[in-house]
């Protein structure tokens, strides 16, 4: 048998391969290649010259300080009288998520919807702030807050909006403060029965945290330590993101969207001491706020004495504030008009990203915006 | 046809490994269980299905000939899935009192043997500072902690001589 020329073997298989592989598939391929060599130049820049995301554009103006916490007053064209504060969580990450990127911004929206809308950034804290309490914000730092919003906003009405953590304290200042008139109170995200809040609440639990200990060892808890938690929490997280990062790295505009939020979700903020030690102890391990037996300032806080119209948004797939223990504030708040709805995302996914454009903000700024 | 096969085979092997696998995991399982006074949950029960069902899936598109790049899209699905299971696998087990317990335990035990050490160090910063005439952390605090409190003096006077402001227009006839 005579030896087959190699060029005659090449010419066999590829012409062989040519005549079974269908155009569309060879053009599908061709596509899928494009998109590996996209992915390799993107990674290449990522790695060699990440850009800086720039966060936060929408325009605004700092209206109060005091100590770390600043009061923004986002410029808008002011078609509802009535202003909303929004007060965010304390600690745990910069705000920015709220104004990530212009074309996915929840103050954005809402600052297109016509409100007037303001910021509270608590701050980043340092060691000099670890004698702050849970009381202390909602005493001294939110009245201020809702003071100097209705001063510069020339009402003597304002609505309310709390996320995270910023749900139970605000709704606190407003069951203890019925000298500051609240049109509306939102809350979204924000646990209220912390008998039903997950697996902090397992953690956080009496029998197995004591939470004195740890604030007179450490004196506050640091960033690097709420980090840990968090990401605990989910420990498969940091794989899924690289997994989507990979397999979206061709697109520019993803790319774009995960430096932003990549930036946020890696920020972590400490807590100062004393807002941990009572912010476990009379939240997650007692459940006062949900039991009537909280005291601020003096004052006792009932979710009864809120009776302005409320609006509460739980995430379906939340496992920092699983629905049920958020959805508890419509059994105990005293008013008339309360509305609960329950929507698809997890606990930052409902109000940032590309799901909460479409499925919360709408919905929140359509409610605020008929009682405003 | 029998290009369809030899791929077809390899993952029949491959289904049969992790079929063997999870046999013997259950098996494991079981035992333990049976040793301990407690049911312990069967980990398996989460990833099996996933493995068994990304695995049909992918004989399958194998024995597709010729293969698209829909393989990736498959593949990718996979992937997913298998981190699903994983994350709920892991949640089910850190959320459990035992796991509780445990790193309320570790965390205790960390901060008893970190405080007494944490002590010292903090003095011996503090002397050397002390020694090169500069000031120590706990000072600068102090400043700031001081800072803080005029600050919130200066607000509450504000307040004050606000409302006083307020009451006097009230009271001026119009």
């Amino acid at each position: 048998m005579a030896q087959e020329r190699f060029a005659d073997v090449v010419e066999r298989f590829t012409s062989g391969f040519a005549a079974d592989v269908p155009a569309e598939t060879i053009k599908q391929w061709q596509e899928e290649l494009e998109r590996g060599f996209r992915r390799l130049h993107n990674l290449h820049g990522l790695l060699t010259n990440p850009v800086e995301p720039k966060t936060g554009q929408t325009p605004r103006v700092e209206i109060y300080k005091r100590n770390k916490s600043r009061l923004y007053r986002y410029e808008s064209a002011r078609t509802h009288r009535t202003p909303v504060l929004f007060v965010p969580n304390l600690g745990i990450s910069r705000p920015y998520i709220f104004d990530l990127l212009p074309g996915g911004s929840f103050i954005e929206h809402m600052t297109r919807q016509g409100f007037d809308f303001y910021l509270l950034d608590w701050g980043v804290f340092g060691p000099e702030d670890n004698d702050l309490s849970v009381e202390e914000c909602v005493t001294k730092i939110l009245p201020r807050m809702a003071r100097r919003v209705l001063e510069t906003s020339g009402t003597e009405e304002l609505s309310v909006l709390g996320y995270c953590m910023g749900a139970p304290i605000s709704a606190s200042f407003v069951a203890s403060h019925p000298e500051v008139q609240v049109k509306n109170f939102v809350n979204m995200a924000g646990p209220i029965d912390f008998a039903k809040v997950g697996l902090f609440g397992l953690w956080l639990g009496k029998e197995n945290f004591n939470v004195d200990r740890f604030v007179d060892t450490l004196g506050s808890v640091p960033a690097a330590m709420v980090k840990a938690c968090f990401k605990l929490l989910k420990p498969t997280m940091d794989l899924s993101t690289n997994l989507n990062l990979w397999w979206n790295l061709w697109n520019d505009k993803y790319l774009e969207g995960f430096q932003a939020l990549n930036k946020w979700a890696n920020e972590y903020v400490a807590f100062p001491g004393e807002f941990f030690r009572q912010w476990v102890r009379d939240f997650y391990q007692d459940n006062k706020l949900y039991r009537d037996e909280l005291i601020m300032g003096g004052r006792p806080v009932r979710l009864e004495r809120i009776t302005c119209p409320v609006f509460v948004v739980g995430a379906k797939e939340d496992y920092i504030a699983p629905p049920a223990c958020v959805r508890a504030l419509i059994d105990k708040v005293g008013s008339r008009e309360r509305e609960y709805v329950e929507l698809p995302g997890g606990h930052t996914s409902i109000i940032a990203g590309r799901g909460a454009a479409v499925h919360c903000w709408p919905k929140v700024s359509a409610w605020l915006g008929a009682r405003s | 046809m029998a290009d369809a096969a030899g791929p077809n085979q390899l993952f029949e092997q491959w289904r049969k490994q992790f079929e063997e696998g999870a046999q013997a995991w259950s098996r494991l399982i079981s035992q333990t269980a049976a040793a301990a006074p407690s049911p312990t949950p069967d980990p398996t029960a989460f990833w099996r299905p996933v493995l068994d069902q990304g695995v049909q899936t992918w004989a399958k598109l194998f024995a597709q000939t010729p293969a698209t790049p829909e393989l990736l899209t498959q593949w990718k699905q996979f992937l997913d899935q298998w981190i699903e299971a994983w994350s709920k696998v892991l949640g089910q087990a850190m959320g459990t009192e035992h796991f509780a317990k445990l790193m309320g335990q570790s965390l205790d035990q960390m901060l008893v043997t970190a405080a007494p050490a944490k002590k010292v160090v903090d003095q011996q910063i503090e002397q050397a500072l002390q020694a090169l005439n500069l000031p120590s952390r706990t000072q600068l605090t102090g400043i700031a902690k001081q800072l803080v409190e005029l600050e919130d003096r200066i607000d509450r006077l504000e307040d004050s001589i606000n409302a006083k402001l307020r009451r006097l227009s009230e009271r001026e006839p119009k």
